[in-house]
Parts: C-alpha cells; structure tokens; sequence
C-alpha cells in the first residue's frame, strides 16, 4: 500500500506490504542451477585462455627464461616475458608476475605454464615483521620497512590513570594475515578483436566507470568500451579496479585481436590479489575496581605487505578515560593488504574486545554488564541484553570467573560489539520503465556480488507499485547503465535504495496522473497495491494493473529516480554472542551456538539481512578457527596456497547461528549492515574460550596446536 | 600436467608388465581411484611417460569374505563400500571407521583401498612445486627447520613427513598383508614391513614396493575372539581433513583384564606407528587411569618434536586416552 506524498517516504516499518519482509531472491533460482553466467563463464568465439607466470618467490632475480618450450605445446598461441634477464622481483603480489601464456583451451595454457622455465636467483625474502624490522634488513618499500606512524593521547597522563587501576592486563595480540576467499577468482575477459570497440566481462565489485580504465588500457573511447558484470562471485572488498590481470588481458587482446579470458587461479589470488591485512597489538589496559574502564595503551604494527594495512586509532567502540595509542606500518615483501569487510575493525575488536573480558574478570565483574557500563550509547545495552537472553548467558553457571572442565570438557559463552558508518553516495541513477503489457523494467549500473542487490532493485519498485517482486524486470551490472555505486564499505544499500525509491515513486506519481482520468479521481487519490489501481476509500474504482498499463497506449512511461538524501541514514552497531566447547585433551573448539543482532533502519529484506549476519558470523568462525596465510621464512614459498592449506570453515564447523533484526531501530531510513557483521564474532569466540576454562588465547586462529600450548600440556 | 601414453591393461600380470624394469628409464605410475595421482600429475609433482589405469582390470574391486573368515580386499576396492560392509562394521569397526573418515564422501566414493594405502605425503614442501626438498631429490628437508606443525614427531629424520594414510594405521593394527605382484613374480608382504622410515630408505618414497610392482590385494586375517576395535581421528578442520593425529586400537579383554592389545598410531610419523611396549603395559592390567598415564606415556616417550608440532604430543596422549576409555567401557 502506498500513499500519495509529494516526495518520496518509506514510511514507518509496519506499513509495507513487501518491504521489511523475507523476499526471497529473484535471482536465486538462477544461480543454484548454474544457469547465471559469471565472468569466469563467458564462452567467445576465437577467444583464448590465458594465464600468468608468477614467481613464487618474494624477492628474486632472474637469471635466465625461456618460454621456447611452452610456446611449442601443441594449443599455445603466445609466451612471453614480461621482465628480463637481471631484471629483479622485488615482493611477492603483483611485481611477480612476470610473464603469461596464452593458449587455445585452459589445459594447453596450463601445459604451456609447465615449459616455462625460470632460473631465478632467490633473494632474502623478508616476509615475516620480524625479519623487516632486523637491523640490516632489505628495505622493502620505497620509504622503508615502517612507515605511517601515527600516535595519539598523552602516555604519561595514561601511564598515571593505570597506576590507580584495581585491575590491569597486558598482552600482546597477533592477528595473522587472511585471505578474502571469494568463490570466483579475480579476472576479466576481454572483448576485442581489432576496431574501434571493446567488451570486457569484468568480476568486480564496481561496474560504473570501469569502462574508463580497460579504454585507457586499450587506448579506446572510454564511451566505445562496455564493461559487463551481471553476476560476480564475491569480492569481499577485494575486487575494485581491473588490476595488472586486467591491464595484462588488455595488452594480449590488443596484440591478438582475439577475446581473452583471463581468471587467476586460487594460487595466483592468493599470491597477488590482496588479502586481509594482519597486525600485532601490544596493549595495558586498566579498570577501576568499579567497573570503569580508565586506561588504555596500545601500540599497534599493521601488517599489510608492501601496502598500508588498516587498524582504526584505538580506543575500538568503547569508553576509556585515557587513551594512547602509536600505529605503524611494517611492511613486508608480500601482497599488498586491500580492503576486506570493515578494513581493520576484525583486528581491533580481537584486541579490545578479548583486554576488555580480562579487566571484567580481572575485577569480578559479568562481562556483559562491565561492557554496558563502558558503552554510552544505549543501543548496545539493549543489543547486548538481546544476544546475552538468546545464547542462554542468563541461565550459564560461570558469569564472572572461567568453568571447570568436566572430562575435560569445558562450555563457555563470550561477547563482543561492532560499529559501522553505512555511509552512501550520491552518485545512483535509477531509470524505470513501465510497458503497456504491464511489465516494469528497472535498470541501473549497480552489480550484485552476492548481496542481493538485483533483488534490491526489483522489491523497491514491486512495492510502490503494489506488485511481487519477481514481476519486476532488472538490468543490473552494465557500464552504459545509468550510473550506480561501486559496492564497497556497506554503501550499496543507502546509496542505491534511495535513488530506486525516488525512480519508483516517479513511475508510481506519472502513472497515477494517466489513470486518474479513467477512473474519475484526482491523481493524490490513486493507489497501488495487490496488483490493482484504485481510487482511495473507494475500491469500487479500480482497474487493474494490466488494465491500467494498457492505457498508456503504444509508449512505455519512462522516469527516472535520484539519490534522496532523506532516504537514507548512516551509523550502525550490532552486538554477537558465542558459545563454545573446549576439548582440552585435544584442543579442539567446538562453536555450538552464535547470535548476532543488527539495527540498520528499515530492514529492506529481512532474509538478506539475516543471511549477511550468518555470513558475518561464518566468516568470523572461519577467521577464529583456521585462516592464516603461511609462507617459508627462509624462502618466501606460499606453502597455504590452495583450499587444502588454507583451510576455512566447512559444513561439519556451522554451529546453531541465530540472526536477529533489531527492530527497535525505528529510523524512516536505509543503510548497509554487512561489515557490522564481520566485526566481532571472532573476538566472542576467544573471550568464549577464556569463560570455558581459563585460557586466553591472545593469537589467532585459536587452533588445537594454540589451545594445548596455552594449556601449557607439552610434555 | 605434460602428456603422457595412457595404458588399460586388464590383468595384473598385464599392468606391472607396463611398469619399468630397473634398467628402464620410463616413469610409469599405476591409476587407481586418481584422488591423489591427479593431484600429483596437476601439481607437475610427477611427470610420468605412462599411466597404468587399473580400472580394466577384473576383479580387482572385489571384497571376500574366506571361509576361514579373513577377509581379502581388491586394490580397487572403494573406501565407501568398504566402510559400508557390514561385516567389516561387525568385526573390525577399526577398519570401517578408518575408511569412514578418508577425505569427504566425494573421495571416498572413488579412492581405494590400494591407492590410500599408496598415497604421496601432504607435507607443504613435497607438495609445493617450486621446492626441491630432500624427498624430490634435494639436499633439505625444509620442514625439520621450517614451517613443521603437521610434520613427524616419531621416527623423523632426515625427513619429517607423516603418513597420511587412515587405512594404513588400522590395517597394521589387524595384522593385514600385502600382496605384490610384478614380473619377477607375487610376493606377500606383512603391512607393519611394508612402510619405510626415512632412515631406512625411505626418503624418495614411503614403502617397499619396487618400480615393478603392483599392490593386487590386502588379506586381513581373521582375530582372535573378543576383540573390540576403534579408529579416532583428530582432524583440524572437522569437515574433511588430513590427520594431526590418529588411533588404531585393538583391544582383546577377559574379566576387566586386557588380554592383548594392538596400538598404533597415524599423522605422527612417517609411517603407522606401532606401540607395541605401550601394549605390552596393558596386557594383564585393568584399564584405570594409572594404567593409561602409563601406556599413553610409554607410546610418546620416544617423540622428538620439531620447532612447531610439541602439541601432539599431548594430542596423541589425549587420543590414546580416549580410544582406551571408549573400549574399555
């Protein structure tokens, strides 16, 4: 049901017919069928595979190549280097790549990868902090191996407020490096075969605008170059910009005038396509006997590769009476960091979240309460009250001091909160097109990778239009699509919804003005709902929706929507709860059981919301229990290379996960929630440990090998 | 993966006649369920002139049951069907839960018996490309100084590999046989000999079968009576997973006494480990708690670990606990 205001409104929560409910997705079907076509799917004619020659190795130099036998492999169109003889490696990420192969079928390509050969001549490779910062080192970056040091507060006044503290906890937190694991791997296919005009079928998290980088690379228009991404296989904040894979896709089409696709394999994406940046923490913190938390030091090491990494100034969320804080960069000679979901938040919450739990205990206090006591604002008392009722908190036998393991088993239940911006854009155009066969076409440039951004577009119209959400045609994911945001920071939703509201309620107004005629009413009177148009209070005049297209005649009714600032609001939380089960015999960490509760205004689709908070809570289980990128320290090797080494979390580790909408947020307004979810589920399972049993495991992931170390039980 | 002649024999006899002689240069490698050869041949970790698909070869995925109730499995037996033989369930459950916890159903579904038992080991550096460790004919093993947290606590040096074999542990605990055949002829071989430690010739490979020879069948005699069995594997990732750690016990008990026993371990060595002083402690004993801190220490006593793997040591104690509470209850 809709009204007939002058400008745009969502309305309060309770009066949608669609909206604030489960849609499930219009794509859906699609995808688990396979029918959707990714980028790594797209099939041309004359097209070739290519892939890249990477060195595996950080630091080297190369003293002698030869690609004569690869050329030779029977389907291998192209080899060749792109450095010489001498010429040096200097990190590990995109100055190793060093040459590619081009060739008529996947197979041939990688049958030609295998005739490359490559003497290089391994250099120290400096991958570890540790080794950056000897004394000696080679210097990695242009400006040193520490860089971007940042300091705030007053040590002294801090180093006083401490010395008055009844509790206080130091600790050094090691976060390690994380790989965004995307299902699809970076990549484009390349649309050129001579001429003035391009197609680029690009995996990205940001449609609009791209068309001008793969023109520049292809020294075209940038208006005769079409970048496609109607279906993208995850990002994760990880695929913005083509990349050197798209430059290098570009120059092998340019020199072959035939369409190139070209996916990194896993290997390559987690050689050179970005990751999580890791950190070290080395924190004091200090409570009064109170519960007041009064002091904070904390110096912190990024550790982003040859790129800045991300740790947001501390204090992360909470209070503090005094805080100080010195940031670094130490870079090492791998893969630059990137953003991944809340850039740095993961890391800061480990350290503050898990010092936090120690001063509760530290003074005897429920963790919950000592939380609420340092949060001002009073959604996280009423979201963390929520996720402590859910995982049984109120009922657990343990509050303020660790469990007692039986059989050495041991259940704990820990916490931790999460704060987003959910900023937005003005930057989306929404055209919507209504046919006089009925059907309705909305058409932006925005791209779903996974959020449910089709959907998005397709339920907004559906409800001020008072139809389903499938009845709704979309064209999403094209550059000549009117303009949308690149999805990234949780902005999509505040800054497309919006624009689809204000192109909807356009269509909605202008539809109206031709109908009111017909049915002897003013355009004001005319609603939409159920597939009908009728006149207000008087549903005896009514057409219905076909009836009422039909009167357009031979031309669809064109409007188009624009960002409404109004629209939308900003500023999240979000709290998560975890429970878990110690094995202290084998180390093993069973998660039983994880809530997360999100506000985010009116919640647009409650199913994709609650499926980002269970991805949010999957993803933060997997970080918590496995993920970590290895490399040899004396080689620099990649040894986690693949899925086998680089293990994330599988169906055997999904626990009972409980996602709930916090609607007491009653904002008029939408915004993202994604990354809030991210944020702390990780840092509730280490604080779960420590309530289990006693053990503060103050490095990630919390493996059997970490817990039994912890336990001290090395014989 | 280069090209390689792709054979079918359908005899035994046939397909070790493809495999090399000494004096022959070729590489040939034997085809079995391909879960762990594909990976090798993709990895460009072996690049062999030939491939032997045993798959033609009739018979060879047969299970039976002798009339003296031993059991001779084909080569090519599935791992699922063996796990879902109900007799195998009934009287060696250390078997069937070995073959339960290979891999994911998908390889279980298609890896065999003689491919499992077979198998290449996980280390990081056998299996990067780009490192020539001293298993790929190299001078090091990179792992006794490197990266080592799913390495060898017993039986290392001068590699650091574990076996990562499920079957293998257990199949040893029961007492099974080999049985290889090649030109020269058909031997039977104990699969307690038929692991080499590194330092017993077994640095570029990890069993003695010859170039020649092809593993037709295990024979599994039949047990004594009595006997109570389990497999516990303690798997990082609980999904699907090598080992860290693994149990194989057998366990034979007449009025609370142990009456023998078979204890041998998986994950901590370069090949299954058999604790045959730990049984020793048992036989004669109740299985109480000082009975257990006795065996457990006794089978770990001799562990030397590396930089990064002391943890399986408690781990392996924790299993061995467990296995010995879980039968003796």
């Amino acid at each position: 049901m809709t009204s007939a205001r002058n400008r745009p409104e969502w309305g309060s929560n309770d009066t949608h017919a669609l909206l604030n409910s489960d849609i499930p997705r219009v794509d859906g079907p699609e995808k688990v069928t396979g029918r959707a076509i990714y980028t790594h799917d797209i099939r041309l004619p004359q097209m070739v595979y290519a892939r890249l020659v990477v060195c595996p190795y950080p630091r080297a130099k190369i003293k002698s190549q030869s690609y004569r036998k690869a050329r030779k492999v029977p389907g291998v169109v192209h080899g060749a280097p792109f450095k010489e003889v001498g010429d040096s490696i200097a990190f590990q990420g995109a100055d190793g790549v060093v040459g590619a192969i081009v060739a008529e079928t996947p197979e041939a390509a990688a049958a030609g990868l295998c005739g490359v050969k490559i003497d290089y001549e391994v250099l120290e490779p400096v991958v570890t902090p540790e080794d950056a910062l000897a004394p000696g080192a080679p210097v990695v970056g242009r400006r040193g191996n520490v860089t971007g040091l940042s300091s705030s507060g007053d040590r002294a006044e801090v180093e006083a407020a401490l010395s008055e503290c009844a509790a206080v906890v130091r600790g050094t937190f090691r976060v390690p490096v994380q790989h965004h694991v995307s299902l699809e791997t970076h990549g484009v296919v390349v649309d050129y075969r001579g001429g003035n005009e391009a197609t680029v079928y690009f995996s990205t998290q940001g449609v609009t605008g791209s068309n001008r980088e793969f023109a520049s690379h292809l020294d075209l228009p940038s208006e005769n170059v079409r970048v496609v991404a109607h279906n993208v296989g995850g990002g994760f904040g990880a695929k913005f910009g083509g990349g050197i894979e798209g430059r290098i896709a570009c120059e092998l089409a340019l020199e072959l005038r035939r369409p190139v696709h070209l996916m990194l394999t896993r290997e390559d994406e987690f050689l050179m396509a970005g990751n999580r940046s890791g950190s070290e923490q080395r924190v004091i913190a200090g409570a009064s006997r109170d519960g007041v938390f009064k002091a904070l030091a904390v110096e912190a090491d990024r550790h982003g590769g040859v790129g800045r990494g991300a740790l947001p100034t501390p204090p992360y969320i909470y209070s503090v009476g005094n805080t100080y804080s010195e940031i670094r960069s130490v870079h090492t000679a791998t893969d630059s960091s990137r953003a991944m979901r809340a850039p740095g938040h993961p890391q800061a919450s480990f350290a503050m979240e898990s010092v936090l739990d120690e001063l509760a205990y530290g003074i005897n206090m429920d963790p919950v309460e000592f939380r609420k006591k340092n949060l001002a604002d009073p959604v996280y008392h009423r979201q963390l009250d929520r996720v402590a009722k859910e995982i049984g908190w109120l009922e657990h036998p343990h509050r303020t001091q660790p469990g007692v393991p039986e059989n050495a088993l041991a259940v704990g239940i820990g916490f931790g909160v999460a704060i987003w911006g959910s900023r937005s854009r003005d930057i989306t155009v929404v055209d919507v097109r209504i046919g006089p066969d009925g059907s309705v076409l909305a058409a932006t440039g925005v791209q779903d990778i996974g959020q449910g951004a089709r959907t998005l577009v397709a339920a907004i119209v559906a409800e001020e239009l008072g139809l389903a959400a499938h009845e709704v045609s979309t064209d999403i994911g094209d550059s000549r699509l009117p303009p949308s945001v690149a999805s990234g920071g949780s902005v999509t939703t505040g800054s497309l919804g919006p624009s689809v509201k204000d192109g909807a309620f356009n269509a909605r107004v202008e539809l109206a003005k031709r109908i009111a005629p017909m049915l002897d009413a003013e355009p004001e009177e005319i609603r939409f709902a159920d597939h009908r148009v009728f006149v207000e209070g008087d549903s005896g005049r009514s057409v219905s929706w076909k009836q009422a297209c039909a009167s357009l005649g031979k031309d669809p009714l064109q409007v188009s929507g624009r960002f409404q600032p109004h629209l939308r609001d900003q500023g999240i939380h979000g709290a998560q709860a975890a429970k878990v089960e110690v094995d202290l015999l084998t180390g093993r960490v069973t998660v039983l059981k994880m809530v997360s509760i999100q506000d985010q205004g009116l919640p647009l689709n409650r199913m994709a919301i609650r499926s980002q908070m269970n991805g949010g809570m999957i993803q933060a289980l997997s970080f918590a229990l496995f993920e970590e990128r290895v490399l040899d320290k004396k080689t620099g090797l990649m040894l986690s290379g693949n899925l086998e080494n680089y293990k994330i979390a599988g169906c055997g580790e999904m626990p009972e996960l409980v996602a709930i909408i916090d609607d007491e947020d009653t904002r008029e307004a939408v915004m993202g929630m994604a990354e809030a979810s991210n944020i702390p589920g990780h840092s509730a399972i280490g604080n779960a440990i420590y309530n289990a049993c006693g053990l503060r495991l103050r490095e990630m992931p919390f493996t059997p090998a970490r817990v039994l170390q912890a336990k001290g039980g090395m014989s | 993966m280069n090209t390689f002649d792709l054979q079918k024999p359908t005899s035994i006899e046939g397909a070790a006649a493809l495999l090399p002689t000494s004096s022959d240069s070729r590489q040939a490698v034997l085809l079995a369920g391909g879960q762990d050869l594909l990976g090798e041949l993709k990895d460009g970790l072996v690049e062999p002139e030939r491939v032997v698909n045993l798959k033609g070869v009739a018979g060879l995925d047969a299970m039976n049951w002798e009339a003296d109730g031993s059991l001779t499995l084909g080569a090519l037996v599935t791992l699922q069907s063996l796990a879902e033989e109900p007799r195998v369930l009934e009287e060696m459950a250390v078997l069937a839960e070995a073959a339960q916890q290979v891999g994911s159903p998908q390889i279980r579904s298609v890896g065999t018996v003689g491919g499992n038992l077979n198998q290449r080991p996980r280390c990081w550096y056998y299996r990067n490309a780009d490192s020539v460790c001293l298993k790929k004919g190299g001078t090091h093993c990179f792992a006794q100084l490197g990266e080592n947290k799913y390495n060898a606590i017993l039986g290392g040096g001068p590699t650091y590999i574990v076996h990562p074999s499920d079957l293998a542990p257990a199949l040893v605990a029961l007492g099974a046989s080999a049985v290889l055949v090649s030109p020269r002829g058909r031997r039977t071989v104990l699969l307690s000999e038929y692991y080499l430690l590194p330092a017993d010739d077994g640095i570029t490979r990890e069993t003695i079968r010859e170039p020649d020879e092809v593993l037709a069948s295990v024979h599994v005699p039949v047990q004594r009576q009595g006997m109570r069995s389990t497999y516990i594997k303690f798997r990082e990732r609980g999904s699907y997973d090598w080992a860290l750690s693994s149990v194989a016990l057998c366990l034979w008990m007449s009025d609370g006494m142990t009456t023998g026993a078979r204890l041998v371990l998986g994950g901590v060595a370069p090949t299954p480990w058999r604790c045959e002083s730990s049984e020793l402690l048992l036989v004669g004993h109740a299985v109480d708690e000082q009975t257990i801190r006795r065996v457990v220490d006794e089978a770990l006593r001799q562990a030397e670990p590396l930089s990064d793997n002391a943890y399986k040591v408690p781990l392996t104690k924790g299993l061995v606990t467990r296995a010995l509470q879980t039968l003796a209850s």
